[in-house]
């Protein structure tokens, strides 16, 4: 078991997997360094969903490593790597549609915390998200927007240190894609650490402080937005390669 | 809920419970039958909804768990002499191990499958009771002794259902409830918000056995003879079902409410229809699933007459 | 495949070894295994007679698997329509004085249409909801069906005494004529069956909707016309191994519940969906159950868990069934 440096959040090691004959994820690495907002893209069938999965517990890894906390978290469950403190949204979203809204911030589980608190924790959240009003009302019948916040809200119900969100500009507008952003910075305000995957390049560019790039199942590169922007390897996954004339 | 809505219901359950205990005394026999009935097919109907209506897991074979209880209760009475009331625990934790050793390996299915192979594991349990005749008397059944009134086996019944009422009412009201829904509306998402759903699973599915164990341990007491077609019979899985569908699967009024409207149409159907009644109830089935999926406490929902979730 | 989905394969593959063999070794503790001549013959005896009996199975057992595949709804009625073609088959013999064969010819079409018609009124609405609407719903359908019988027909057994005599297969091995007529009509049956589905274009439609209802759906496929006539397609299967069922055993209203808990073990076997693993399913079912009732003794009771134990091992071991995907 390898150590960390205190200012990396999760260590990811030589991550493979590989269904049937396709190796997704072909051993990748990188390191999410603690307390920023960072980017996880790539184009088309980099790998970068699967290696979203293999973090989160919903695939099990072929081999590798992802150290969190000087734990290795590659081999748990979804719900174990929850109580380890990271918490994930999805890209498109899975609130409880028959469930009100403040049963789906109830539903949250791990919190060790008489009845009475746990409400008044999803009061605040729910608050914070702007969606009190619709307490009362069935998960399904929120506007698409809404179940993106509601989605955002339960997943801060444990304050984790750790935030993944998967693609949370898909499909939503700019007014709401604006505040979800600024809950984004308040969650690094307070010293959170966020990794995004994304296909939105205006949302990566602007708002994560390092970026890291996937193609053919590895880390291709990383770094600032405009070291990024102007990487050669960058532009030639996503547009090809240069044809000299 | 408002501790006030707590309170209301409980006094609720408190005026019931004394009139179903007092009633009995001042009435023939056949009523007393009635009562007996519609109080097991609450107690059925609301362990059916824990597995199958708070988690989602439509079991379509706990005739299983009625029919082990029943023969716990027949077998220990009938050839070791044991006390009708030690038996009932005894077959609670029969069930309960069954539940554990079935569900462990069983859960793992998804939706359709699971409902086949619970249905596959309650005919499987009538065969084994049907061929294992060194335990079972086999086809021939086991006879009890008769008791002299049916006064213990109605308050056993009632007893039964009012601590089913509680439960059910506890689990549907906690926040292990609303995880077992949340395992219904999406495995994937719950597991990911920290909910061991193996687990939960699990747990719901052996509390859902008790209760229908205990009721057939009593029913075996009250009937004096049981064998396997009798008490392995899949159309009491069907009225579990139903009633939970009739009144609002994963409530806990409609069990309740499905339980008595159904149970006592099919007494009132049978009692004027002798031969076609049975047409009748297939009919009604039909109906029920086809228009009314979300019964009477869904329609009433809807209707903003109730409010919706469970918890507030 | 990946590994977990081989694995699970030849697990399934040993279990499936396992359970053949466990009624010869039953069966030699019991006593009721012999090594001699004599006995074998008439083991490949009960063996081919079992797969004949198959046959019929993986009939009607295709038009479970179909409406499983193309709706992913469960037809707890299913037996029922099978005792339903055993009795329209009765009656075409008793009251028309119809050869049970020549019966289908008026049979099937209206089998085909009952079919349609319980798709059109009470299915549709089932289609997208919940396992336990349909399961709802076809039940009490198989109610109305079983108890509609014994008010017309009492529970009285039936049976169509029809080729009474036997087919010499080899010089030790003789079937009933009934059951050889019944496999040859299923044969034909499931072939053409087979055929429409491989290279007409509705079967071809059938077959896509299976696999990606939203899809067929894009590409212009009628889905509501094809569920209609999945289900016609399934009924018209069920009666056939009704009537084909009719000729060799006897029958009551209440016979179709052992026929459709076969039929769900056969799908389950075969894959969700999948024909060929229907038929596969048939004849292993089949030939499983004769041996069972052979070596075992309480052979007859024995039957029934053979086939529950079969779909709950295979549901544990391999949802997807032989020829499905893992998970199914």
């Amino acid at each position: 078991m390898g150590e960390s440096p205190d200012d990396i959040a999760l260590d990811v090691r030589d991550l493979r997997k590989a269904f049937g004959g396709v190796r997704a994820v072909d051993g990748c690495s990188f390191a999410v360094p603690r307390g920023k907002i960072s980017g996880l893209i790539g184009p088309n069938g980099s790998g970068k969903t699967t290696t979203f999965n293999l973090l989160t517990g919903v695939a099990q890894a072929d081999a590798g490593r992802v150290l969190y906390r000087g734990e290795d978290i590659a081999g748990l469950k979804p719900f174990q790597v929850f109580h380890r403190g990271i918490t994930r949204t999805f890209q498109i979203t899975r609130v409880f549609r028959e469930m009100t809204v403040f049963e789906n911030m109830l539903s949250v589980t791990g919190l060790n915390v008489p009845d009475h608190a746990a409400r008044a924790r999803a009061e605040e959240l729910l608050d914070l998200v702007n969606l009190t009003r619709l307490r009362g009302e069935y998960g399904g019948r929120l506007s698409y927007g809404q179940q993106k916040l509601l989605e955002f809200a339960r997943a801060l119900m444990t304050d984790p240190d750790l935030i993944l969100l998967d693609e949370p500009a898909a499909g939503v507008n700019r007014t709401l894609l604006q505040h979800l952003l600024d809950h984004i910075h308040r969650l690094q305000e307070q010293g959170k650490t966020v990794l995004i995957v994304e296909h939105d390049m205006n949302v990566i560019m602007n708002h994560c402080e390092r970026i890291f790039v996937m193609d053919y199942g590895v880390k291709i590169a990383e770094g600032p937005p405009a070291e990024i922007q102007r990487d050669e390897r960058v532009i030639e996954a996503y547009f090809g390669r240069r044809r000299q004339s | 809920m408002a501790r006030r809505e707590h309170t209301r219901n409980l006094v609720l359950l408190v005026v019931v419970a004394l009139a179903l205990a007092l009633v009995p005394h001042g009435v023939s026999i056949y009523v007393r039958s009635f009562l007996l009935f519609t109080m097991m097919y609450v107690v059925l109907a609301l362990s059916w909804n824990i597995i199958s209506g708070f988690t989602g897991y439509t079991s379509f074979g706990h005739v299983a768990f009625y029919g082990v209880g029943a023969y716990a209760c027949a077998i220990l009475v009938a050839d070791y002499q044991w006390h009708w009331l030690a038996s009932l625990g005894a077959g609670a934790v029969v069930a309960a191990v069954m539940a554990v050793a079935i569900g462990y390996p069983v859960l793992r299915l998804k939706g359709p499958y699971f409902a086949i192979a619970m249905l596959g594991a309650a005919e499987g349990t009538r065969v084994i009771a049907t061929v294992w005749d060194s335990l079972t008397h086999g086809g021939l059944g086991i006879s009890l002794p008769s008791a002299d009134t049916s006064m213990p086996a109605h308050y056993a019944m009632l007893a039964l259902m009012l601590a089913t009422i509680v439960v059910a009412y506890t689990v549907g009201h906690s926040r292990f409830g609303i995880r077992l829904n949340a395992i219904r509306e999406d495995e994937g998402a719950a597991e990911a918000l920290g909910i061991d759903a193996t687990r939960y699973k699990l747990a719901a599915f052996t509390l859902s056995a008790i209760f229908p164990a205990v009721a057939g341990g009593i029913q075996a007491y009250k009937v004096l003879y049981i064998d396997p077609p009798s008490v392995f019979f899949v159309q009491i899985t069907i009225a579990m079902a139903l009633m939970s569908m009739l009144g609002g699967k994963g409530t806990v009024v409609g069990p309740i409410a499905g339980a008595v409207l159904l149970y006592t149409a099919q007494e009132l159907t049978w009692v004027n229809f002798p031969t076609a009644h049975l047409i009748a109830y297939g009919l009604f089935i039909i109906i029920v699933a086809r228009f009314m999926p979300r019964g009477l406490v869904g329609f009433a929902v809807d209707r903003g007459w109730i409010r919706k979730g469970m918890v507030h | 495949m990946e590994r977990s989905d081989v694995r699970s394969l030849y697990l399934l593959g040993a279990f499936l070894v396992c359970a053949y063999a466990l009624p010869f070794v039953i069966g030699l503790g019991a006593g009721t295994v012999r090594g001699d001549a004599a006995w074998l013959s008439y083991l490949a005896t009960v063996v081919v007679g079992g797969l004949m009996q198959g046959g019929v199975y993986a009939m009607f057992a295709v038009g479970l698997t179909m409406i499983f595949g193309v709706m992913r709804i469960i037809n707890a009625a299913h037996g029922e329509m099978v005792m339903m073609g055993a009795y329209f088959t009765w009656v075409a013999f008793f009251y028309l004085g119809v050869d049970p064969l020549l019966a289908l010819v008026f049979t099937l079409p209206l089998a085909f249409l009952f079919g349609m018609a319980v798709q059109k009124v009470l299915l549709n609405a089932a289609v997208g909801q919940p396992e336990l609407t349909a399961l709802l719903i076809t039940f009490g359908l198989g109610l109305v069906m079983i108890y509609t019988a014994e008010l017309i027909f009492t529970t009285d057994f039936r049976t169509i005494p029809y080729a009474p005599g036997t087919v010499q297969i080899t010089s030790t091995i003789a079937v009933g004529q009934n059951r050889v007529i019944s496999f040859a009509m299923a044969v034909v049956i499931t072939t053409t069956v087979f055929l429409f589905l491989k290279f007409s274009r509705l079967g071809k439609a059938v077959r896509a909707t299976a696999l990606n209802a939203e899809v067929a759906m894009v590409c212009g496929i009628d889905v509501r016309r094809i569920y209609l006539v999945t289900t016609g397609l399934a009924a018209a299967l069920a009666v056939a191994g009704g009537a084909l069922v009719s000729i060799q055993f006897g029958f009551n209203p209440e016979t179709g519940v052992l026929y459709t808990l076969q039929a769900f073990a056969i799908v389950v076997l075969g894959g969700r969906g999948h024909y060929v693993g229907a038929l596969i399913g048939g004849l292993m079912l089949a030939v499983l159950e004769n041996l069972v009732s052979l070596m075992v003794p309480n052979g007859t009771a024995m039957v029934e868990l053979a086939a529950y134990g079969l779909m709950i091992f295979v549901l544990l071991i391999r949802p997807g069934g032989l020829m499905g995907v893992k998970e199914g």
